[in-house]
């Protein structure tokens, strides 16, 4: 195996409000291949966009890290000096946005903004600079003839394929997308999809995929990691993980999918709601919610463990994973939580 | 529609409303300098009061001294004069308490008149719509054509002189601001399930905007009322300056006037015009600073 | 297009402002006590100069001819005669805005640019101690009657220290040779200052505490975070984006607060002896030059609304979502 790109290492993040601690995202761990695309997938609130921004160490003024690392390319993100981090940022990392609509400075056209990257950051010249911009347009498939345009005359789609030029401009080897299709329809999402796998392909660059939509991990994922509550409980080579999921919260979301549940033919939503991050349950955080639930997931917290080579899940139970999967299939098992 | 479909959708309860309503009016405490808004407003209101009581002096009495000169331009202290005495021979200090009452009357008369039209003509407006919306929208856009202090000033002239040109002045001009926010939030009103559901169940115009639309906006109506108070105290001082003031009514603004003619400022007499002027802008920025209270009731911002 | 109409619709609107405050100006004037005459002809005219005005201002014809006899001579420009001035009031009129305007905009100019540093610097500072001080201050400087700051500063400055004069434009005596020569004279900037340091205290507080509020709601914005996570200097994300985006609604309340400023210029006009039109409006309510008084009037009406118009036309032009159809 080649050496990862990016290696978290029990990463926490932390809210303050008020005077109290909300630990959104708790000792979660993953690599990052070079030339892969990684979905990071879970409910709403379950701190995937936390974790994605705390890659770039640009979080809400009340975040703070709360401890662990994220060694990209060899030197540690999380304690790098501001100075170092600022080099960088768009530079090695990059960021797309759900939002391209808001993320996009109303008031400056595509042109100037993709030419502030490229020459504040990227050390280019004005005409060095617009010729790669027209590369760039290209490239995501706008005519170079809307550089001049504003980010409010474009289509939703456009401004996505806008926002991932800008995330291509520097050459970075890593590109995080907080869910940048979740907002489009169908149609214009297997487009953007599929210029992320190209990203992958002809260009070698590395893609962190935040999304809550598994089938966006089916259609372009190398490799998953499942969140929940803050934590990651599953994580694997995509087919694997999909198919023969090893935790019971991925059981449950792959049973709300219809074209991954074809098995069970029906969609069953998992009952009950996420618990509140502020004072989270003890053990296992699923397990208010989960089926297969025993006494000792009330109490103590399951670590990550191998279910089959790079196959991990944090569940007490995953030696019975395949007769728990089994059960899992079955809509009744959902309908009244243990 | 159903009752069962109706009662759903429908308002809160009579009390629950009463609360509400109340609530919504409710004097905004949670923020510091809104409650010293709020204790320097009773600071006046006990001046105002009391102002008999406290001022030594009528304050158009001319004062004479132990032998028998005009007690004219005296500095504080002389003679007992807290204040000091204008170059006519009247108490400074019982001319500032009993400003004080012209201060407020006019300031809290005028709040609720820019107010009371303010919501009514927002409401109907924003409540009926077509032409009557329309009429009173582009009377508005002519009442912001007019430039307010000129106006008052020709009213003042064309009038009786009296503290009560202003609050006619305002009543006739500074509607709109608060006619326009009233409007746009009576539109939204309108468009509540609850308010739709009563329209369905047959429920008159007049009970409707009574019951549901009038308790909502009545925080708003407040929020302009206590910047319009700044606003009428503002131009009575100015009016009053400019001579076009009541003279047989003692205002801070008459005072400045009358400083401002007797030469108080190469006289360097700054304890006659520096006292007036320091209370306006005291009571005036205890009308901002409780407006902003109500903002943050009202729009809440997370970090503000 | 769709431009063009919207800009139309605006101008029409415009129109019908203006024409309903010139007829409230006439039947204000036309129902004041006293008689209708009163409103063009002073007693102490001439008998031939009486019947003169008579007949220029329909004064014996029914209400409705008198009014659309002033409409047609207020198209030709024709305001009347002052009585005090014995001078056609409009060339009167327009002789004394360029004195007003030259005071507004220099006070106005300071304020915006004062206020508009000042309100980024404490929407940057938000939640400091050196906020929490400024933001109530500001508050209390637009609580000030404007005159009374400036009797302040001329009791300090000119009658206490001496060092400005205590009114008007010029010193005693001087002449120059055209309005020009006596703007670019050192002299005329010497008497401003006081007027124009009053007038611009009190109005920084607008531009400061909208821009203030403004960016504090920018920077909340996704575009600005991203501006971060793109590793640009602090200078790019405060000044380039956020500021420049803050920016905007100020602009357009600048044109705003030209009207409001030339309404309250009345006052300081006055306190300075400043030869302007609110001090002549108040010299001619208080001498009864009424058909001086309607014009002063009538002119500070029109820079209201045409202030209002250019403040939608330029916040119209200054977005690009709205310029960009
Ligand atoms: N600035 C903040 N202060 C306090 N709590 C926050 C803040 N930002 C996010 N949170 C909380 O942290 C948790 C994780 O939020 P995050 O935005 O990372 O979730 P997410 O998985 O991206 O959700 P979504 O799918 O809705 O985007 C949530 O419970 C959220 O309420
Ligand atoms: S640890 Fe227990 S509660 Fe948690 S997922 Fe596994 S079985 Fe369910
Ligand atoms: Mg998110």
């Amino acid at each position: 195996m080649t050496q990862p790109l990016l290696t978290l290492k029990d990463l926490s993040i932390a809210y303050r409000v008020g005077d109290q601690d909300t630990i959104a995202v708790e000792g979660a761990s993953f690599d990052v291949q070079p030339g892969s695309i990684v979905g990071l997938v879970g409910e709403s609130g379950c701190g995937k966009t936390t974790l994605a921004r705390s890659l770039t160490r640009v979080l809400a003024g009340n975040a703070r890290i709360a401890g662990g690392e994220a060694i990209f390319d060899g030197r540690d993100i999380m304690a790098l000096s501001e100075r170092a981090m600022n080099g960088l940022r768009w530079r090695e990392i990059a960021f797309i946005p759900q939002s391209a609509m808001n993320s996009l400075d109303p008031v400056y056209t595509v042109g100037t903004q993709l030419a502030e990257v490229l020459i504040r950051r990227g050390g280019l010249g004005r005409s060095a600079a617009r010729t790669r911009a027209e590369e760039l347009f290209e490239w995501v498939g706008i005519e170079t003839n809307r550089l001049g345009d504003y980010p409010h005359q474009f289509s939703g789609g456009m401004r996505q394929r806008v926002a991932i030029a800008l995330a291509l401009a520097l050459d970075p080897k890593l590109i995080i997308a907080d869910e940048p299709v979740t907002a489009l329809d169908v149609i214009v999402q297997r487009q953007i999809l599929d210029q992320l796998r190209e990203l992958k392909e002809r260009l070698g660059i590395s893609v962190i995929l935040v999304t809550h939509d598994i089938s966006v991990v089916a259609y372009v994922c190398d490799r998953v990691v499942v969140m929940y509550a803050g934590r990651v409980v599953e994580t694997g080579p995509m087919a694997a993980t999909l198919t023969a999921p090893a935790h019971p919260y991925t059981m449950g979301l792959r049973n709300a999918f219809p074209d991954l549940a074809s098995a069970a033919g029906e969609l069953t939503p998992i009952e009950g709601a996420p618990p509140d991050l502020a004072s989270p349950p003890p053990g296992c955080r699923f397990a208010p919610r989960c089926p297969f639930a025993e006494a000792r997931c009330r109490t103590d917290v399951p670590g990550l463990d191998i279910y089959d080579g790079d196959h991990l899940a944090a569940c007490h139970r995953i030696a019975e994973a395949e007769t728990l999967r089994a059960r899992a299939v079955a809509s009744e098992t959902w309908e009244a939580p243990a | 529609m159903s009752d069962a479909v109706t009662s759903k959708i429908r308002a809160p309860g009579r009390i629950a409303r009463l609360r509400r309503t109340l609530g919504s009016i409710r004097l905004p405490l949670h923020d510091p300098l809104a409650v010293i808004g709020l204790c320097i407003y009773l600071f006046f209101i006990l001046m105002a009061v009391f102002a008999p009581l406290i001022a030594p002096h009528d304050p158009n009495e001319i004062l004479f001294t132990s032998e028998f000169a005009l007690a004219a331009d005296l500095t504080p202290g002389t003679d007992g004069y807290i204040l000091g005495t204008t170059t006519l021979g009247r108490d400074i200090f019982s001319q500032i308490v009993w400003g004080a009452r012209s201060a407020l009357l006019i300031g809290l008369t005028a709040a609720f008149v820019v107010a009371l039209i303010g919501s009514i003509v927002g409401i109907v407006a924003g409540y009926f719509g077509g032409w009557a919306d329309t009429v009173l929208m582009r009377l508005a856009d002519v009442a912001f054509g007019i430039p307010f202090l000129p106006f008052v000033i020709v009213l003042a002239a064309f009038l009786e002189p009296s503290i009560w040109n202003v609050v006619i002045a305002m009543a006739l001009v500074l509607w709109r601001d608060t006619g326009r926010v009233i409007r746009s939030q009576t539109l939204t009103l309108r468009n509540r399930a609850y308010v739709e559901a009563a329209r369905v169940a047959g429920s008159s115009d007049l009970k409707i905007i009574l019951r549901h639309i009038a308790p909502n906006v009545l925080p708003l109506s407040f929020l302009y009322g206590s910047i319009a108070i700044g606003w009428a105290i503002l131009t009575e001082a100015s009016i009053s300056f400019l001579g076009f003031g009541d003279p047989d009514s003692i205002s801070w603004g008459y005072m400045l006037q009358d400083a401002f003619a007797s030469q108080a400022l190469s006289k360097g007499s700054y304890y006659w015009f520096v006292p007036p002027g320091f209370l306006i802008i005291l009571i005036v920025s205890a009308g901002f600073f409780i407006s902003r209270g109500y903002e943050q009731i009202l729009f809440p911002k997370l970090d503000r | 297009m769709k431009a063009i109409t919207v800009i139309g619709a605006r101008l029409l609107q415009t129109a019908f402002v203006l024409l309903a405050v010139i007829t409230i100006l006439f039947f204000m004037f036309r129902l004041m006590p006293g008689s209708p005459l009163a409103a063009y002809i002073d007693p102490n005219f001439t008998p031939e100069q009486q019947a003169e005005l008579m007949a220029r201002f329909g004064l014996d014809q029914p209400l409705w001819r008198q009014y659309l006899i002033y409409l047609g001579n207020l198209l030709q420009g024709d305001l009347g005669e002052s009585f005090f001035y014995r001078q056609p009031v409009a060339e009167r009129v327009l002789a004394l805005l360029p004195n007003t305007l030259i005071l507004t905009f220099s006070s106005l100019i300071i304020a915006y640019v004062f206020g508009v540093l000042a309100g980024a610097y404490l929407a940057w500072k938000r939640g400091s101690v050196v906020e929490q001080i400024c933001v109530p201050l500001v508050l209390t400087t637009r609580a000030m009657p404007e005159f009374w700051l400036g009797m302040l500063l001329l009791a300090v400055f000119s009658f206490g220290m001496g060092w400005f004069p205590a009114g008007g434009t010029r010193p005693p005596g001087a002449e120059y040779d055209s309005l020009w020569a006596l703007y670019s004279s050192a002299d005329f900037w010497w008497h401003m200052t006081l007027p124009v340091m009053t007038l611009a205290i009190y109005s920084q507080g607008l531009p400061l505490l909208l821009m203030r509020s403004n960016m504090m709601d920018v920077m909340r914005e996704d575009f600005v975070t991203m501006a971060r996570i793109k590793g640009l200097s602090t200078f790019s994300v405060v000044i380039r984006h956020a500021a420049r985006n803050a920016l905007l609604p100020v602009m357009t309340s600048f044109a705003i607060a030209v009207g409001y400023q030339i309404q309250g210029n009345v006052v300081v006009e006055t306190v300075f002896s400043w030869p302007g039109l609110g001090r002549e409006l108040v010299r001619a309510v208080s001498t009864a030059d009424y058909p001086l008084a309607q014009g002063a009037f009538l002119m500070i009406a029109v820079v209201v609304i045409l202030m209002n118009l250019v403040a939608d036309l330029l916040y119209a032009a200054l977005d690009p979502r709205v310029t960009h159809e």
